[in-house]
């Protein structure tokens, strides 16, 4: 089963150097139980981080080079929308389930799944091929150590979650091999993406001093009672229900601010 | 015509035997790598590595060296005058069979010897098997070449029982010529060529700091293979050095890891790398068994991978290893183990990445921070708020620069620091530190095989160092010491660098400091491995100790023959189970000296004898007991010579 680790722009939480992600790390595994040969993408500045992946297992890496701050989500999607109607279609997608770099906001995978038009599954911390032809059975990982079973048709794109298998140990040697082919970001076509996931990122964040957070295991509830299932809210519906679990919960107690 | 008349010509017979055996041998070593050796130089200092340095090894074992040297002795001895048997006039004089006579009873003598080693038990160290058969084949051979040779020497009077004789004495010879393929006599030939191209020449050169015998030799990261896999991987001059091996077993009797009850012992590893050329094991091996020995597959060949669970040897006995040497300072034949455990080791780390995942942890923590224990750089010097700690950015320049390492992040190993640093102060010492810019030196991930990692910080620090000025960088860490001292100069860095213990012994030598005296203390000093055996410095931390008084008592093992506490090599991070810890076994000979306190030089020493539970003694850095003296001396009040006041931090 062809399969493809998108690979983010994660920096070390100690150094603050580029780095690989673990969790990426951890998707490669699983994507070796699945192919004999995987390969990876990464879209970005530099492959600095993300070229160690060779040594954790994949095969080849695909960089396509992207200017610095320029939103990598079209690049991604031409580059797979081509995968996917290529002879050899890619059957599934890793990807870690949280942004690990600077900006990085985690919510690419969610994106791409929306531009290719792609099933997305959380959260995977195993994966086998399903018994029926075209499917993959998928364990996701729920609070409280709980796993639930998933058979999804393929293909999919999947987040890999951090109780997932260790990542197989770094061999330089084995990165030394991997082949690296390098893109040029304007011979991708651009996948037509919608409007918001382009919007490029506007700093307007503000810093705030660190305070201490409430727990969130104390109070808040864990089983998904079947009341906090929406399906297909509209938008603004969904973050007032989101808001109203968090406060009724604890989690959040600051009213409007 | 008379059976000794044959003599001569069983020699040379012997002799065609064994050149062709010993040919199947050099067959093999011809696969292995190119090496370059000084021929003439080597065998010029052949008969002094011989009877000087062998020799000494050898003689740490009397009864081993009573035996070898008669045993070898008359059987070169007879061997070369029986040569002379060819000339007829020669052979026609009596006078010259009882020259013979006389070297093979020569060689008896001394097989006598090594049989009472081995008979009616042999020592639990040695081989068995074809090993326990040897001194029978010597034996028969001596004391048939004796008898033939007295016969001839006193005018062949029964040449019929001289025939009788010779037979026996000539099977003998041949069996024993047949041997040095695979077998006992393989060590005679083979250890005589590894003298000459001895892969560590230096170890050799007396004169020489030890550390430069001991440094590990940089790795080329663009070679198409990365480490040893197979026996073609080794140099062929290191395939000739398993082929060396006498399995007299003093490496394994010396191995923490052995004592431990971990599956590794040094004697098997080197007899299955010497049989793994050869296709396997040409008669089963006849030593202990690898303590809780793990099962194998046994496939062997000059191009099948050695460590693999379908090969000769397992890779928890490539882990097990401390690194320690102790079997590298024991072996008579000067087999270099540790050079071939860390090049098996590279193969597996940085080509397979097969390492055991608990030791995977620290390098990808190297990868990340360059800092084993995953901790920033910059939090390095936190453990010295309040002290005077000067950093070597605001001053450019010091006399010494001060090596922290990893017991910065180390609850324990900053006390052993602070003490330190608070004498270096009370001395006026005239040192800085490199703060956040100090990288760990890469000791660890080098001894994990994982070269490229310590290659890239021995460069990075390499570039930081020249930065700065100092005379000399000082240490508490014998590890960094050893990387730095030995291993960097290959990256371009030469520095002078010096151990705290030595350091400090310095200071109280002249004066600069004034300890009281700890008189009516009992203390033992345990050597670590790094400072001890790889870098030769045993007497400094004892001269300390002595000077403050302290009654010292030493244990069964030490100096450069002292016991591992099990903190090397990242034999702590890979965690191999055995029957019991190294660092309790150790604890057990430090008990047995009756001190009360053990020092130590070494934070990871420090680190493995505190982790020892139950009633067992206290365990101090020297420095930490120099700082006490100094203090206790402080607080004497007339009489006293005033220490200097701590400067404000
Ligand atoms: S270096 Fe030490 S632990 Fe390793 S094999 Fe030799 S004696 Fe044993
Ligand atoms: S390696 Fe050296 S010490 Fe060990 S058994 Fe062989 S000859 Fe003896």
């Amino acid at each position: 089963m062809k399969t493809i680790v998108l690979l983010s722009e994660a920096n070390d939480p100690i150094s603050g150097r580029p780095h690989l992600s673990r969790l990426e790390a951890q998707a490669i595994g699983l994507a070796a139980n699945l192919d004999k040969t995987p390969q990876g993408l990464h879209v970005g500045p530099s492959e600095e981080g993300a070229s160690a992946a060779l040594g954790h297992g994949l095969s080849g890496l695909d960089v396509v080079e992207t200017s610095v701050g320029e939103d990598p989500l079209p690049a991604i999607a031409g580059f797979l929308k081509n995968a996917l109607n290529g002879n050899e279609p890619p059957a599934l997608f890793l990807c870690g389930r949280r942004g690990e770099g600077g900006l990085e906001t985690g919510i690419v995978p969610y994106l791409l799944a929306e531009a290719l038009d792609l099933p997305i599954l959380a959260d995977a911390v195993a994966i086998r091929p399903g018994e029926v032809q075209g499917t993959l059975v998928v364990d996701q990982a729920m609070a409280k150590g709980a796993r639930r079973r998933v058979t999804v048709r393929l293909p999919v794109i999947a987040t890999v979650h951090a109780l997932a298998p260790p990542p197989q140990p770094f061999a330089y040697g084995r990165m030394r091999r991997g082949e690296l082919r390098r893109h040029r970001a304007d011979m991708i076509p651009a996948a037509a993406t919608s409007a918001e996931s382009t919007t490029p990122v506007v700093g307007s964040h503000e810093e705030r001093p660190h305070r201490a957070r409430p727990k969130l295991m104390r109070t808040s509830g864990t089983s998904a009672g079947s009341h906090n299932l929406h399906v297909g809210p509209e938008p603004d519906e969904a973050a007032r229900l989101i808001l109203a679990y968090l406060e009724e919960n604890g989690i959040r107690r600051y009213g409007n601010d | 015509m008379t059976a000794a008349a044959f003599l001569p010509w069983l020699v040379v017979a012997m002799l065609l035997v064994a050149a062709v055996q010993i040919g199947r041998r050099v067959m093999l070593w011809r696969a292995g790598k190119p090496a370059t050796i000084d021929w003439i130089v080597g065998l010029k200092a052949l008969p002094k590595r011989y009877l000087v340095d062998v020799h000494h090894v050898v003689d740490r074992d009397k009864s081993a060296s009573r035996m070898h040297v008669p045993t070898a002795g008359g059987l070169v001895l007879a061997c070369g005058l029986l040569g002379f048997g060819l000339v007829p006039a020669i052979a026609a004089s009596r006078l010259y069979w009882a020259l013979v006579a006389l070297a093979f009873l020569i060689m008896a003598a001394g097989v006598v010897l090594e049989a009472r080693r081995r008979y009616p038990r042999a020592l639990p160290r040695l081989s068995l098997g074809r090993w326990q058969r040897l001194p029978v084949y010597l034996g028969v051979f001596a004391a048939g070449g004796f008898l033939t040779a007295l016969l001839a020497a006193l005018g062949n009077p029964l040449p019929a029982l001289s025939f009788l004789l010779f037979f026996p004495a000539a099977a003998a010879g041949l069996a024993l010529a047949a041997t040095t393929a695979s077998g006992p006599m393989r060590h005679a030939l083979a250890g005589a060529t590894h003298l000459v191209a001895h892969p560590r020449p230096r170890r050799f050169d007396h004169e020489a700091p030890k550390g430069e015998a001991t440094g590990l030799r940089p790795l080329d990261l663009e070679a198409d293979k990365l480490g040893a896999e197979m026996p073609t991987d080794f140099a062929w001059n290191r395939l000739l050095a398993f082929d060396a091996c006498v399995q007299c077993g003093r490496c394994e009797a010396a191995c923490p890891a052995f004592a431990a009850g971990q599956p590794l012992s040094p004697k098997h590893l080197i007899a299955d790398l010497a049989a793994a050329s050869g296709g396997g094991h040409a008669r089963t091996y006849a030593g202990n068994p690898y303590p809780n020995e793990r099962q194998i597959g046994g496939t062997a060949g000059l191009h099948t991978p050695i460590v693999s669970p379908d090969g000769l040897v397992h890779p928890d006995t490539l882990w097990s290893c401390t690194t320690c040497r102790a079997c590298v300072e024991e072996c008579p034949m000067m087999i270099e183990h540790v050079d071939a455990i860390v090049d098996l080791r590279r193969f597996q780390t940085m080509e397979l990445g097969a390492i055991p995942m608990k030791a995977e942890e620290p390098l990808a923590h190297y990868r990340g921070c360059d800092e084993p224990s995953g901790r920033p750089l910059f939090e390095r010097t936190d453990f010295a708020a309040g002290l005077s700690l000067p950093r070597i950015v605001e001053k450019g320049e010091a006399e010494v620069l001060l090596w922290l390492g990893q017991a910065a992040y180390d609850l324990r190993g900053q006390r052993t620091l602070k003490a330190l640093i608070q004498t270096l102060n009370a001395a006026g010492v005239d040192f800085a530190v490199l703060g956040g810019q100090e990288r760990d030196c890469g000791d660890l991930a080098r001894r994990l095989g994982d070269e490229a990692t310590f290659q890239r910080l021995a460069k990075a620090n390499v570039e930081t160092l020249s930065r700065y000025r100092f005379a000399r960088i000082l240490t508490a860490d014998p590890h960094a010491l050893h990387v730095i001292r030995n291993e960097y100069p290959a990256f371009g860095g030469t520095y002078d660098v010096v151990h705290h213990t030595a350091f400090l012994a310095e200071l109280v030598a002249s004066g600069r400091v004034t300890p009281a005296s700890l008189a009516g203390r009992t203390i033992t000093y345990h050597d670590p491995c790094y400072l001890g055996r790889y870098n030769g410095e045993v007497e400094a931390p004892r001269a300390l100790l002595d000077a403050l008084g302290l009654e010292r008592r030493e244990m069964a093992r030490s100096g450069k023959r002292s016991m591992c506490c099990g903190g090397g090599g990242g034999a702590p991070s890979a965690d191999i189970p055995g029957d019991t810890r190294i660092p309790d076994i150790r604890m057990g000979q430090i008990k047995d000296t009756g001190a009360k306190t053990v020092a130590v030089a070494c934070p990871q020493c420090t680190a493995m004898l505190e982790g020892v539970t139950g009633e067992r003694p206290e365990v101090k850095d020297v420095a930490e007991l120099l700082w006490e003296a100094i203090e206790a001396g402080r607080r004497k009040p007339a009489g006293a010579a005033p220490a200097r006041e701590l400067q404000p931090a």
